[in-house]
């Protein structure tokens, strides 16, 4: 990890995690102060119960998961699909902005033309991303813990601390592989593609699955199916399997990355 | 100090370089002249280590270009062709960059201090906000800081005014008295002739010569402009002993090789309209190598 590029390219990126954790924090406080008023008011939990299961899933909702807990209505309205998707368009981009993007449009130069090797330039890259997405992880969760203590709801801290460690090592291994393309094609846009290809697939599995018995299978394929934030919350799935099992990939993919990195030829 | 030797590099799309071999020895100048595509900047992806050889062996100072790139720019300061920066760093930050990439010490920031008051350039203005020259000013103060002892340098001038290509020149001068080695690639005679001791020149990918730049001297063409009163000023000028192509009426372009005795000569003997020296283009200096 070389001291002086992650210090230029953390500044590059400071304003954009601001500006995210902000519009986060904000969402989860509008969340928190109209969910005891919800949480009171019996017919909204009635309606909540009759939506069918395949649209419950639609928006994150487990089957058969309860649906009367601050857990289901924060995974429903947030963690499932508008927190994920942000968190994993941000790691992309990101991942994008980072590598292919910088060889493509030749401002790679500067920085392979010093004495800091391939990897050690691809490990910097790797600590601004792997550390923006931990920023914008411990935002949600301590966020979450503010909202939570101003509007008097109760929630078990340990449960949500193992969820945003679910969160890091999940979007680690989305940018592990978008990282991965970057080197591979060494071209914005390609990279681009395939990274947000793969996950719009995952994501779309994952959706396809809850719809019937018949097509569940699909969800077995999805990535996202590591990712189920409600049963995290709620404590009726242990994260620690899907932890290990996305931070062993993530390292694996890192190190095919650098592999393809350090002897690709670069035009710049 | 630099070596390379057969080098080849072919992209898949068929254009590259074949069978390179020159020689740059420690402490003189290189000047690298090919018109646009002729493989100037592959031959410095090769030496930055961007690339790898088809075939061939490529070294800086005994180091393999490829192999060990790491230790090669240690020794290397490098200017690439195209400019592309972080664009939301401002030019003080971008040089920190770069110095904290190197070593960080305090001798470059000494340097910076230096090569920015020679060209001028003020360094707080953000890189988006730059023009082509100030982002040039800043390319060549980033590689002219790290006081390395050898230096690449692509097509340093383009986008620099003519009193900025003079400082410029300038300030290499002062490099190569310290013994910098320098291989630099240009479209601009006038440059590589000010700066260099030799000069390879490449087209379609073949390196065509390398000669001093006395020789090339010796070989340069100046082209000239004439255009005379009459038919019989025309008649006697065509039987000089001049390279002579006429262009319309009493206009002829005269090309001369050398020493411009012959030149006056004919010129004494005719009444002249108007007579002008063509600007020396590359293509015309070096027409020989090229055809």
């Amino acid at each position: 990890m070389n001291r002086a590029l992650f210090r230029a390219m953390f500044k590059q990126y400071r304003k954009k995690v601001a500006a995210i954790s902000t519009g986060i924090v904000l969402y989860e406080g509008l969340l928190t102060w109209v969910y005891p008023v919800i949480a009171k008011n019996s017919a909204v939990m009635e309606i909540a119960e009759s939506i069918p299961s395949a649209v419950k899933t639609v928006f994150g909702v487990p089957e058969n998961a309860r649906t009367d807990t601050f857990e289901a209505f924060i995974s429903g309205q947030f963690f499932a699909r508008i927190w994920v998707m942000l968190m994993a368009l941000y790691g992309i981009e990101t991942a994008n902005a980072l590598l292919a993007k910088m060889v493509d449009d030749g401002s790679l130069a500067f920085l392979l033309s010093t004495p800091v090797s391939r990897s050690e330039i691809l490990s910097t890259q790797t600590g601004v991303l792997i550390s923006t997405n931990s920023i914008l992880v411990a935002v949600t969760i301590f966020g979450l813990y503010f909202g939570t203590f101003c509007s008097g709801i109760e929630i078990e801290h340990w449960r949500y601390l193992r969820f945003g460690i679910l969160g890091l090592s999940f979007f680690s291994l989305i940018e592990s592989y978008s990282l991965f393309f970057s080197a591979w094609f060494v071209e914005e846009e390609r990279a681009l593609t395939y990274a947000a290809g793969l996950t719009l697939a995952f994501y779309g599995l994952d959706i396809a699955g809850g719809l019937s018995d018949k097509l569940s299978w699909l969800k077995k394929l999805s990535l996202f199916q590591l990712f189920q934030p409600q049963e995290v919350l709620e404590g009726t799935t242990d994260p620690a399997w899907p932890i290990i099992g996305l931070s062993i990939a993530s390292t694996v993919l890192w190190y095919l990355t650098k592999k393809v990195f350090e002897t690709k030829d670069l035009a710049i | 100090m630099i070596k390379v030797k057969e080098l080849t590099k072919v992209y898949r799309e068929g254009r590259g370089i074949r069978n390179i071999s020159l020689q740059v020895d420690a402490g003189t100048a290189f000047g690298f002249l090919g018109p646009n595509g002729a493989g100037k900047t592959t031959t410095i992806r090769v030496l930055m280590g961007f690339i790898k050889s088809d075939s061939g062996r490529v070294t800086i100072d005994d180091y393999d270009c490829w192999r060990e790139k790491t230790e090669v720019k240690k020794i290397v300061s490098y200017l690439p062709g195209e400019l592309h920066f972080m664009e939301n760093l401002t030019g003080v930050d971008f040089l920190d960059l770069i110095a904290g990439m190197h070593c960080d010490c305090l001798q470059i920031k000494k340097n910076r201090d230096y090569f920015v008051s020679a060209l001028d350039l003020d360094l707080k203005i953000l890189i988006r906000k730059m023009s082509k020259g100030m982002k040039q000013k800043l390319g060549i103060i980033s590689a002219l800081m790290l006081d390395a002892s050898v230096l690449i340098l692509d097509e340093p001038t383009s986008g620099l005014d003519p009193l900025m290509q003079k400082v410029f020149i300038d300030l290499i001068l002062e490099e190569k008295k310290k013994g910098k080695t320098l291989f630099m690639s240009s479209h601009q005679f006038a440059e590589i002739e000010r700066t260099c001791e030799q000069a390879g020149i490449i087209r379609e990918g073949k390196l065509l010569a390398v000669q001093s730049i006395s020789q090339l001297r010796e070989a340069e063409y100046q082209t000239f402009e004439i255009e005379v009163e009459s038919e019989k000023d025309a008649e006697l000028l065509k039987q000089s002993q001049l390279n002579l192509t006429p262009i319309q009426g009493g206009c002829f372009v005269i090309r001369v090789a050398g020493e411009l005795d012959n030149l006056w000569l004919a010129l004494a003997q005719v009444r002249a309209k108007r007579f002008r020296q063509r600007s020396l283009e590359l293509e015309e200096a070096f027409m020989d190598f090229y055809r």
